[in-house]
C-alpha cells in the first residue's frame, strides 16, 4: 500500500511546501546530528510564520555528559528562519493508518515487552555505538522507531530473530526512492539485516513518555 | 456393453434399499432448510422483506395453521435477508433463561469474527483507538472504562449500574488486555463461568444473568452494522398459558366448586410467566434496530397480544398480520418436484432429471391431487402422506401401479 504527492507537506530537497493547517498522523524528519523524528497530530505551515507543531513527540539521540542516550520528549516546535532544520514533513493517509491500526491489538503476540522509558536498542556510530540486539534476542518489543538507509520505520512491534536481526511487524515506512521522491507505505512485516550496515538506529519508545 | 438402461426401474430398485426421498415434515430453527418457498408464497416473502427494510423497530405477526410452513418461512427469510442477522427462538423450548437463550442464538447467528468486530467498534467509540501524537495507541484501560461508564450510565438505573460495569469490564478486557483476552471472549460468547474465572475478569455475573444478557444483546444489536431480525416461533404458547386448558374444559360438571379446594383452573405460575414474557417482549422492542417476527396459529390470539403489549409508556409498532395460506394444487406439484430434484441430485442421479422432467415418476398428477385433497392443503400433512406413500413403495412387495391404485381408492 503506497501513497505519494498529496501527503508530502514539506520537502526541503524537492522544495515542496504546502501552506495550511493539517491534522492527522504526521511524521517530520529533522536535519540534526542524529536525524531526530517528530511525531505529531498537527502541523501549521505558512509562508510568513514558518512551520509550527503543537505538542509533538521528538525522538532521537542526545549526549548526556559523555554518554549518548535515546530520548523522546513532548514539546511545541516552531521554525521560522531555520527551515533548513527540517528535511521533510509527511501526513500519513487515513487508509494506511486504518490498516496500521488493524494490525494492533492482535492476540497473536500477548507477551510483548513494553519498556517504561525510551531506550536505544541500536545505534550505528563509530565512537558511541549502541547494540542491545543480542540481549533481546527472541523477544518482542513494543513501539520501535527506526531509521534505516534514510527511511523511517514506525512499527507496532519488533522481534529480534535468532541471528540478532530485527524483524518489524505492522510497519509504516517513509523514505525516498531512487529519484529522491518521498513515498509512504505500509508493510505487515519488514526484515532488516543489521550486518549490511544500513540500520542507523532503533529506538524503543517508553510507555511513560507516550502517556505524557 | 449397456445398450439400454431402464432408469425408472433402477430408481425403484434404489428406493427399495430403504431410502425415502421425503424425510422431514417438521421444520425447526436448528436444522437449515435447503428448499426455498413455493412460487405462490414468493409475494408473501417479498412483502415481509419490504416491511423489514422500511422499519427499524416493529412487531410483525405471521398467522397460519399448525404445519402451514411458518418455521420454513424463517429459513426462506434468513436466506433472502442474508445482509441481516436473522435468528430464531421457539417459545416451546425457550421460557427459562429467556434473554440468555436469545443472546446465545444471536451470537450463533452472527459468528465469532463479526462479534469481535462489533466489540472492537464499541471499544473505539469509548476512546480505545485514540492515537497519541497521531500514531501511538496507549492503552489506558481505566480511562477507557471511565469514558464508557460516563457515556452509558444515563441509560441504566441505579440498580443496573453493576450490570453496566460487568459489560464494560468484559468488553474492554477482551479488546485491551491480551493476557485475559481468551477468558473475556469466553464470557462474551456466553460460556458458563465460575466465581474464580469471573473475578479474574472483575465481573460479577456471566450471561446467565438476565439483566447482563439483555444489556449485552442491546449493545451488540445497536452497534451492529447489519439490521437484526428475531423470529419468535410458537408465540401462541404464551397466550394459551393464560387460558384454561382443554382438559379442564372437558371435565365433567362437578357438584361443588373444585377451585375452593384446588385453587383456580389456570395455574398462577403460568399467568405470571405469560405476563413476564410480554414484559420481555416489550424490552426486546426497545432495542433499536431489532425487528421482531412472531408466529401464531389464529387471528384471535393477535388481539390478546395487542392488549398485552399495550402500554402507556411504550407505543409498540405492531404491523398488520401476514396470513400464510394453504397450499393449492400447483404448490403440491412444485413441492414434490423440488424435493425429487434435490433427492436425485443428492444420490448422484442428476442425469435422471431429464428423463423424469415431463412426468412425476414414481407418482403422477392424479395421486398428487388426491394428496392435496387428503391433506386439505396443509404442507406438513402433505409431506406426511408423501412419506407414507414412499414407505409403502420401499417396503411393500406390490408393484408400483397396485400401490398407487390402492392409495387412489383409499378413503
Amino acid at each position: 500500500m503506497n501513497a505519494v504527492i498529496d501527503n508530502i507537506l514539506f520537502d526541503s530537497m524537492k522544495e515542496i511546501k504546502l501552506e495550511g493547517e493539517f491534522k492527522g498522523s504526521i511524521i517530520t524528519k529533522c536535519n540534526d546530528d542524529y536525524n531526530s523524528i517528530i511525531f505529531s497530530d498537527n502541523i501549521i505551515i505558512s509562508n510568513s510564520e514558518g512551520i509550527s507543531i503543537k505538542e509533538g513527540l521528538k525522538v532521537g539521540f542526545e549526549f548526556i555528559g559523555n554518554n549518548i542516550s535515546a530520548f523522546s520528549r513532548k514539546k511545541d516546535f516552531n521554525w521560522v528562519d531555520n527551515l533548513n532544520e527540517i528535511e521533510y514533513s509527511v501526513l500519513i493517509p487515513n487508509n494506511i493508518m486504518e490498516v496500521y491500526d488493524e494490525g494492533q491489538f492482535g492476540d497473536a503476540f500477548p507477551y510483548t515487552l513494553n519498556l517504561l522509558h525510551t531506550a536505544g536498542l541500536f545505534l550505528s556510530d563509530y565512537e558511541h555505538g549502541i547494540n542491545h540486539l543480542d540481549f533481546f534476542k527472541g523477544e518482542i518489543l513494543k513501539n520501535p522507531v527506526s531509521l534505516i538507509m534514510n527511511g523511517i520505520i514506525v512499527a507496532d512491534r519488533v522481534v529480534i530473530d535468532h541471528r540478532g536481526d530485527p524483524v518489524f511487524y505492522d510497519c509504516l515506512i517513509v523514505g525516498r526512492d531512487q529519484k529522491d521522491d518521498l513515498s509512504i507505505s505500509y508493510e505487515p512485516l519488514t526484515n532488516v539485516k543489521k550486518s549490511l550496515g544500513n540500520v542507523e538506529y532503533i529506538i524503543i519508545l517508553g510507555i511513560e513518555e507516550l502517556k505524557q | 456393453m449397456l445398450l439400454h438402461e431402464n432408469k425408472k426401474a433402477r430408481l425403484l430398485t434404489f428406493l427399495k434399499l430403504g431410502i425415502n426421498p421425503f424425510k422431514n415434515f417438521v421444520s425447526t430453527g436448528e436444522i437449515k432448510e435447503e428448499l426455498g418457498l413455493v412460487i405462490s408464497r414468493k409475494n408473501i416473502l417479498d412483502e415481509i422483506v419490504k416491511i423489514i427494510e422500511n422499519d427499524k423497530n416493529l412487531v410483525l405477526p405471521i398467522i397460519g395453521d399448525v404445519g402451514i410452513g411458518k418455521t420454513h418461512l424463517f429459513w426462506a427469510l434468513k436466506n433472502n435477508l442474508y445482509y441481516h442477522n436473522a435468528f430464531y427462538i421457539s417459545l416451546e423450548t425457550v421460557i427459562k433463561k429467556f434473554f440468555y437463550n436469545i443472546y446465545s442464538e444471536f451470537i450463533e447467528a452472527i459468528g465469532v469474527e463479526p462479534l469481535r468486530n462489533i466489540v472492537n467498534q464499541i471499544c473505539s467509540q469509548w476512546g480505545a483507538l485514540e492515537r497519541k501524537f497521531g500514531f501511538f495507541h496507549v492503552v489506558d484501560i481505566n480511562k477507557i472504562r471511565k469514558n464508557a461508564f460516563n457515556k452509558l450510565s444515563d441509560q441504566y438505573s441505579e440498580d443496573e449500574k453493576r450490570t453496566l460495569l460487568d459489560i464494560i469490564n468484559g468488553i474492554t478486557t477482551h479488546q485491551l488486555d491480551p493476557y485475559k483476552k481468551v477468558e473475556a471472549e469466553g464470557w462474551l460468547l456466553g460460556e458458563l463461568m465460575n466465581v474464580k474465572e469471573l473475578s479474574s475478569l472483575n465481573i460479577v455475573h456471566d450471561l446467565r444473568n438476565s439483566k447482563t444478557a439483555y444489556s449485552m444483546l442491546k449493545l451488540l444489536i445497536e452497534n451492529s452494522k447489519l439490521g437484526s431480525i428475531l423470529f419468535i416461533d410458537d408465540f401462541e404458547k404464551m397466550i394459551n398459558m393464560n387460558k384454561p386448558s382443554i382438559e379442564f374444559e372437558e371435565e365433567p360438571e362437578e357438584v361443588f366448586d373444585r377451585s375452593w379446594l384446588y385453587g383456580k383452573k389456570v395455574s398462577p405460575d403460568k399467568v405470571i410467566k405469560s405476563k413476564k414474557i410480554f414484559e420481555k417482549l416489550k424490552k426486546l422492542y426497545q432495542i433499536n434496530g431489532l425487528r421482531i417476527i412472531i408466529t401464531m396459529n389464529s387471528l384471535d390470539s393477535l388481539e390478546d397480544i395487542k392488549r398485552n403489549l399495550r402500554d402507556t409508556a411504550l407505543e409498540v409498532n405492531i404491523k398488520e398480520p401476514i396470513i400464510l395460506p394453504k397450499f393449492n394444487k400447483s404448490d403440491i406439484l412444485e413441492l414434490y418436484k423440488k424435493n425429487m430434484k434435490a433427492f436425485l441430485e443428492n444420490i448422484n442421479f442428476s442425469d435422471y432429471l431429464k428423463e423424469f422432467s415431463d412426468d412425476l415418476f414414481p407418482l403422477n398428477e392424479e395421486i398428487l391431487q388426491k394428496i392435496h385433497q387428503d391433506s386439505k392443503g396443509n404442507p406438513r400433512e402433505c409431506l406426511k402422506l408423501l412419506i407414507n406413500l414412499f414407505n409403502v413403495m420401499v417396503y411393500s412387495d406390490d408393484n408400483l401401479n397396485d400401490i398407487l391404485e390402492h392409495y387412489l381408492n383409499s378413503n
